[in-house]
């Protein structure tokens, strides 16, 4: 999965990337803990409510600093999170991951 | 005969065309349209793609005057002049809106936009608007501007006033042509123009533009572009379908979206925002969370220090187009 993730790492565009299952980090390329740590219990949040309030999204950003971290959820509830920096255009960011996500999701 | 040639840019309301208009001896050729986003806070109309003005400046120096729509989304037609109609054009005069929240940011914006195109032209800063927004000051922008490693000039002007603006046009080109005689052309353009009413009035009835100009003649503090509220500017932009207004403190101040479910979610949102906040300063701030699907309206959350504003909108409006939208908004929003 490490690998998988070496591929999702994507100079300009995608500078590191987990996968949050549960509440838990279970693999990483991230070198910022603590921009890991704020991901995590970011989105483990955001897409609980979504879960709770039964929405239908499945992708969040949020801009932090020079930093933006962006949360793809996965069909088996994982979510893959990426760090970019702000002034990448996100359009590149999701179409990067939605050309990888299959193979994740795989 | 020598023409020259400068092209004004900046935000939305910055003064571009009113400015042209102050100077142009022709009729300017501009491209309005009825506005369609966040600008409608400020005027009923906008450029969508250029205004063209002319100025004789001695019988031989004419100057040729070029105005970008402020739009982000007509970038487009930024690049077009920049490569084509003003690829030769001796300065670049960036107007500043004294009145938006943070003048700085749009500096730095339209200095990245317009960065390579800098290089070999001069540019000045025109601030504007300073009549209903003194702060900042012209000290204030020097030293802000030195900090942002900035040495430039910068002017104060009232894009209404020919005279004003031709303080502009005079630190480019004094030194460049020495036919004109500056007193002279400050004299004719004042004694030929009346100041120009800006915007709507430009549809105006002759008692609508005299009680527009009683109003200009009130006091700088009376804010005049509160008639249209922050909620409805976002609601007359194109895409957004719901929009809640939030203060300093994270609480909703004001709100129009009536299903509960994203109610629920954006008012979740801000409470996760507040948390890092507080939490996680150190990693810096934090601009906006955004949620989208694809079956599934696009919620958002912008901050800024004072306010913070949620949106709905259609999940086909790119996340680019909700941001700058939202930052507009937020840009104009009083207090």
């Amino acid at each position: 999965m490490k690998e998988l993730l070496g591929q999702i790492d994507k100079p300009g565009v995608i500078e590191s990337s987990c996968i949050l299952q549960g509440a838990e980090i279970s693999v990483s390329t991230f070198v910022s803990r603590n921009h890991e740590t704020v991901a995590k219990k970011a989105f483990s949040y955001v897409f609980q409510n979504v879960t709770k309030l039964r929405t239908k999204h499945d992708e969040a950003h949020l801009e932090i600093g020079g930093k933006r971290l962006s949360g793809f959820m996965l069909q088996d509830q994982r979510v893959l999170i990426c760090m970019s920096d702000k002034n990448t255009n996100v359009s590149l960011v999701r179409d990067h991951i939605y050309l990888l996500k299959p193979k994740v999701e795989a | 005969m020598a023409d020259y040639k400068i092209l004004f840019t900046g935000s939305v309301c910055s003064g571009k065309t009113t400015a042209i208009r102050s100077l142009s001896d022709i009729e300017t050729i501009d491209t309005d349209a009825s506005v369609s986003d966040s600008a409608i806070r400020r005027k009923q109309k906008t450029t969508i793609a250029m205004d063209y003005g002319v100025l004789e400046m001695s019988d031989s120096a004419r100057l040729h005057l070029y105005g970008t729509p402020g739009q982000e989304r007509f970038r487009f037609m930024w690049q077009l002049m920049m490569s084509d109609l003003v690829h030769d054009a001796k300065a670049l005069v960036l107007l500043v809106d004294n009145t938006r929240n943070d003048p700085f940011k749009d500096i730095k914006f339209y200095l990245d936009e317009f960065r390579d195109y800098l290089v070999q032209r001069q540019l000045i800063i025109a601030v504007t608007h300073s009549d209903q927004q003194a702060h900042p000051d012209h000290a204030y922008y020097m030293n802000e501007l030195k900090n942002m490693g900035i040495f430039t000039t910068v002017l104060f002007i009232d894009a209404r006033y020919p005279d004003s603006v031709l303080e502009v046009i005079k630190a480019v080109l004094a030194e460049r042509e020495p036919s004109v005689d500056w007193d002279e052309l400050g004299k004719r353009l004042m004694e030929h123009r009346p100041p120009v009413i800006e915007d709507q009035s430009c549809e105006a009835s002759e008692s609508e533009q005299q009680e527009q100009i009683e109003q200009e003649k009130k006091p700088a503090e009376i804010k005049l572009f509160n008639a249209v509220s922050l909620m409805d500017a976002a609601m007359n932009t194109r895409g957004i379908t719901g929009a809640m207004h939030l203060g300093a403190d994270r609480k909703v101040l004001e709100t129009n979206i009536s299903s509960m479910q994203n109610q629920a979610m954006l008012k979740s949102m801000v409470n996760l925002v507040s948390a890092l906040e507080q939490k996680v300063a150190f990693l810096g701030h934090i601009d906006n969370l955004v949620l989208c699907g694809p079956e599934h309206e696009t919620l958002s959350v912008f901050v800024e220090e004072r306010q913070a504003l949620g949106l709905c909108s259609e999940k086909e409006l790119s996340l680019s187009v909700v941001k700058q939208q939202a930052m507009d908004l937020l840009q104009w929003s009083g207090e």
